[in-house]
C-alpha cells in the first residue's frame, strides 16, 4: 500500500511549496515597499484618493495608473500562486492541510452559489469566489497599510457593470424581446424599471465603495483627534516625549477591527450575494425552460419529418 | 506625487478593474475549481467503486448466511431424527431387557420352587422312618416282646401313608 495513506503522515514542504509561498507574498510586500518609498509620511487630515505613479495619455480620458490598480494586480497575483500552492499534489485521500482548505472553498463557494442560485448556474461559483477574493482581499490590504482598491470608486465600478452586463444577459435569455415586455410590463411603470435597472450597479458600487472608504476616513479622524488629545494632555513634557502621539497606541486598533477586519469581509459578502440574488432573480428561469422544451419538441418534430 | 480625487470616474480604470475581475474569475476556475472538482470527482469515483464492491460483498455474504441457515435447519433435523431412533431403540431394548430379566427371574423362581419341593420330599420321607422307629421301639416296649422290625415297619408305613392320603 502507499505509504502516504498512513495517518499523520503529512506531506512536508518541499522547495516549490516555499517558492510558492514567497511569491504569493511577495506582490503584497512590494505594494508595501513601493508605498514606503513613495508616500510621504504626512501628519493631520489627509484623506485623498490613490496615488497617480503616471499617466499614459488616452482618448477620452487619460489612464493613470495609481495605487489601486497596482494593488488589485498584487492580489490577483498573490491569489494566483495560493491557488497554484493549494492545489498542488491533490489526491483522492488527502493527506495535507492545504487540500482541506482549497476544497472546503471550493465546497463552501459552491453550497452557496447553490443554495441561493439553484442548481442552472453552476458555472458560478468561481465567479463568486473571484467576487469575494478580490473585494474581501482589496479591502483587508489596510491592515497592512496599504492603500485598499475597494475604496477607489472606479473598481468598484468596474466589479458593478460586470454584474449589471450578466444580469442583463440573464434577462434576456429569452429574447431581447421579452426584456422589453417586461420592462414595460405596466406601461407607466417604464421609465422606473428603467431607472431601478441602470440603478443596481450604481448602488451596488457606492455602498461597497462608501462603506470602505468611509471606514479609512473615520480612522483617520479618530486617529488624529487622538492625536491632538494625546497633543494636549503630554505636550508640555520635554523634547520627543511631548510630541509623541500616546493615544495612537492600541486605540485605533480597536476601529480597525470592525472597519477593516469585519467591515470588509461583509461588504465582500453583501456583493457577492447581491449579485448571486440580482441574477438568479433577473433570470426568468421557468419561462426559459418552458421555451427550451418547445424548441426541443419543434426540432424534434422536424427531425422526424425529414426522417 | 500627484493623487487622484476621492471621488471620480475614469472610464479606462473602471475596465481595466472589470478586466482584473474577469482574469481572477479565470484564474479561480482554471487553477483552484477545475483541480479540486476533479479530485472531488475521482474521490466520487473511488467511492462509488468502493461500495459497489462493499454491495457485492454484502450480497455474497447473504447467500453464504442463507445456505448455512438452510444447512443449519437440516442439520437440526437430523439431529432430532437421531435422537428419536436413538430414544426407540433404547426403549425397544429396554423392553428386552425386562422381558429377559422377568423371564430369567421365572425360570429361577420355578428352580427355587421345585427344589423346595425335592427338599419337602426329602424331609418327609425322613420324617417317616423317624417315626417308624419310634412307633416300633414303643410297640416293643408295650408289647414286651420283639416285633419282626421288618414287618412292623411296613405297617406303620402302611398307616403312615395312610394318613398321609387321608390328609
Amino acid at each position: 500500500m502507499n505509504v502516504n495513506k498512513v495517518k499523520g503522515a503529512k506531506r512536508k514542504l518541499d522547495a516549490l511549496d516555499c517558492l510558492l509561498i514567497v511569491l504569493a507574498a511577495l506582490p503584497i510586500v512590494a505594494c508595501m515597499v513601493l508605498k514606503v518609498l513613495t508616500n510621504p509620511a504626512s501628519d493631520g487630515i489627509n484623506i485623498s484618493g490613490p496615488l497617480i505613479y503616471f499617466t499614459i495619455p488616452t482618448p477620452i480620458q487619460p489612464l493613470y495608473v495609481t495605487e489601486s490598480q497596482i494593488n488589485s494586480l498584487a492580489v490577483i497575483l498573490s491569489v494566483l500562486f495560493l491557488c497554484i500552492f493549494l492545489t498542488r499534489g491533490l489526491k483522492t485521500r488527502p493527506d495535507s492541510t492545504r487540500q482541506i482548505v482549497a476544497e472546503w472553498i471550493v465546497e463552501k463557494t459552491e453550497s452557496l452559489v447553490k443554495s441561493n442560485m439553484g442548481t442552472y448556474f453552476s458555472s458560478f461559483p468561481p465567479f463568486i469566489a473571484a467576487i469575494l477574493a478580490l473585494s474581501a482581499l482589496s479591502s483587508l490590504l489596510t491592515l497592512v497599510g496599504l492603500f485598499p482598491p475597494t475604496s477607489d470608486l472606479n473598481v468598484v465600478a468596474g466589479w458593478a457593470i460586470l454584474v449589471f452586463i450578466l444580469i442583463t444577459y440573464y434577462k434576456m435569455k429569452c429574447g431581447p424581446l421579452h426584456y422589453i415586455k417586461e420592462m414595460a410590463s405596466p406601461v407607466v411603470m417604464t421609465p422606473m424599471n428603467v431607472i431601478s435597472e441602470i440603478a443596481t450597479p450604481i448602488s451596488m458600487s457606492f455602498r461597497h465603495y462608501g462603506n470602505v472608504l468611509s471606514g479609512s476616513v473615520v480612522s483617520a479622524l479618530v486617529g488624529t483627534a487622538l492625536q491632538g488629545l494625546s497633543l494636549s494632555i503630554f505636550g508640555g513634557l520635554p523634547g520627543p516625549f511631548g510630541s509623541f502621539p500616546y493615544f495612537r497606541i492600541g486605540i485605533p486598533a480597536v476601529l480597525s477591527l470592525y472597519f477593516d477586519i469585519f467591515s470588509g469581509c461583509i461588504q465582500a459578502f453583501i456583493f457577492a450575494m447581491l449579485t448571486m440574488l440580482y441574477i438568479a432573480n433577473g433570470f426568468p428561469e421557468e419561462l426559459y425552460f418552458k421555451r427550451k422544451q418547445k424548441k426541443n419538441n419543434k426540432n424534434d418534430l422536424i427531425k422526424s419529418e425529414v426522417n | 506625487m500627484q493623487t487622484q480625487e476621492i471621488i471620480n470616474v475614469n472610464i479606462w480604470l473602471i475596465l481595466i478593474s472589470l478586466c482584473n475581475l474577469v482574469i481572477l474569475f479565470l484564474i479561480l476556475k482554471k487553477f483552484l475549481f477545475k483541480p479540486v472538482k476533479k479530485v472531488l470527482a475521482e474521490r466520487q469515483a473511488e467511492y462509488d467503486a468502493k461500495f459497489a464492491e462493499a454491495d457485492g460483498k454484502l450480497a455474497e455474504a447473504e447467500a453464504v448466511k442463507a445456505e448455512l441457515d438452510a444447512k443449519f435447519a437440516s442439520a437440526d433435523d437430523e439431529a432430532e431424527r437421531i435422537l428419536k431412533d436413538a430414544k426407540d431403540n433404547a426403549e425397544r431394548r429396554g423392553v428386552a431387557i425386562v422381558t429377559e430379566a422377568k423371564d430369567k427371574a421365572d425360570l429361577i423362581v420355578k428352580n427355587a420352587e421345585s427344589e423346595a419341593e425335592l427338599r419337602r420330599r426329602k424331609a418327609e420321607e425322613s420324617i417317616k422312618d423317624d417315626i417308624a422307629d419310634v412307633s416300633v421301639e414303643i410297640a416293643e416296649k408295650i408289647i414286651g416282646r420283639e416285633v419282626t422290625e421288618r414287618d412292623h415297619r411296613r405297617l406303620v408305613d402302611e398307616f403312615i401313608n395312610k394318613m398321609g392320603d387321608e390328609e
